[in-house]
Formats: C-alpha cells, structure tokens, sequence
C-alpha cells in the first residue's frame, strides 16, 4: 500500500484538495533554505494553513493533514498509508514539493461525516 | 501543531493501538539493516498488518495508517499532524520505533463512525 495519488472518489475533489495544499506550502516555505530552528515553526504552519484552508471549503468531512519536511542529504525515505474507510466517499490527497535543500511531503485525508 | 500522542479520546485505546502497532514493526523489520530494495515492501506490510490487526478488533472506526520509514544519516526529518474531527470520539496514536541503521514513525489514525 504504497502512497499514491487518490483520484476523485465521490464528493472528495482531490484536486481543489491539492490546491489548499500546494499554496498552503508555497505560503509557508517558499524561497527558504532548510534550518533546523524554523522547520519546526514550518510543520506546525503548513498544517495549521491547509486545515484552515480546507474547513474553510464548508463542506461535510473530518479532516487530517500530516506533513514531513525532509533535509536533503541523500539519506533515504519512504512513506506508505493505508486506509480503512467508505471509499466511495472518502479520500485523500498527498502532494509533493521539493527546493534545492529540503523535500516537503503533505497528505490531507478526508472522512465524510455521515 | 506538532506531533503528539493523544490521550484517550472516547472509546479510541492509544495505548493499545500503540502496543499492537509496535509490534507489527517488529515484525517486520526487528533486526533488519536499512535496505533500500526492501524498505518499500516494508512500509507497505507494515501498514497493511497494522491496519488489518486494528479492523479485527471490530470496533467502529473508520483507519488511516501511516508509516515512514528513514536512513539513519544525520539528516533531519520533522513531522506534523493536525485534524478536525470530533475530540470526544477520535484519536490518533504515534509509535516512533529506532535500531542502528533506521527510523520508522507509524501514526494511525481513528474517525468513528
């Protein structure tokens, strides 16, 4: 169950999704080189922004929103998620983004509320 | 937002979804040296035995399992969650599990239904 792209399942539009999150990063990373005093404060915002974001798109989903932020070294990683959920109406979203010193990897997922 | 292990959120058991997660690593890879032709097969089983262990409990909740696995080489790695949910019935858990040459972090995920 390695990660991948959802495509659009039911009422989750994973591109609007896909939207929230890249301008969400952007916001938040772009043009800044890795430093280990500010990744932390990175992480928290690019989270906060996206769910923000996307609660803000009023629609009926419980959402969450995970994001890594990588130095590049050339070390390894890997990221695999699973899910257990109705998956005509659920649905998740995971966006790549990279710049010269650091990889970024955001994964909304979205839980319709019954 | 950072990272956290969230206490006993309404019937979702952080401690042994954590218990059962921890072993589902050590499953797979307790004793293995990073290797990069396998560690895709290894987050892959890692999150599929984990999530099939949570779903036989047969309680009502919906699963996301997620796991990273990293080369231990000095770079830094930082993570963050964050969900809007209801907080008296959902929860999440966070195992951080280390040997010589790897980390692997598996957080799961439960929305009730």
């Amino acid at each position: 169950m390695e990660e991948y792209h959802n495509g659009s399942e039911g009422s989750f539009s994973s591109e609007e999704a896909e939207n929230v999150v890249k301008e969400g990063i952007e916001s938040v990373l772009g043009g800044d080189d890795y430093s280990q005093t500010h990744v932390n404060k990175w992480t928290a915002g690019i989270v906060e922004r996206c769910l923000t974001q996307l609660v803000k798109l009023g629609k009926p989903y419980k959402y969450i929103v995970t994001c890594s932020v990588m130095q590049k070294t050339g070390a390894g990683l890997h990221t695999a998620n699973s899910c257990y959920w109705d998956t005509s109406m659920d649905g998740s979203c995971t966006v790549r983004w990279e710049n010269r010193t650091m990889y970024c990897v955001v994964s909304v997922f979205a839980v319709s509320i019954a | 937002m950072e990272e956290y292990t969230s206490g006993d959120d309404g019937n979702f058991n952080t401690d042994e979804t954590s218990v059962l997660v921890k072993e589902c690593i050590e499953g797979v890879i307790g004793g293995t040296d990073y290797n990069q032709n396998k560690v895709n097969l290894w987050t892959a089983n890692i999150v599929e035995h984990s999530l099939t262990h949570l779903v036989k409990q047969g309680r009502p909740f919906k699963y996301i399992v997620n796991c990273t696995i990293m080369q231990k080489s000095g770079a830094g790695l930082h993570t963050a969650n964050s969900c809007y949910w209801d907080t008296t019935t959902d929860g999440s858990c966070t195992v951080r599990w280390e040997n010589r040459t790897m980390y692997c972090v598996v957080s799961v995920f439960a929305v009730s239904m």
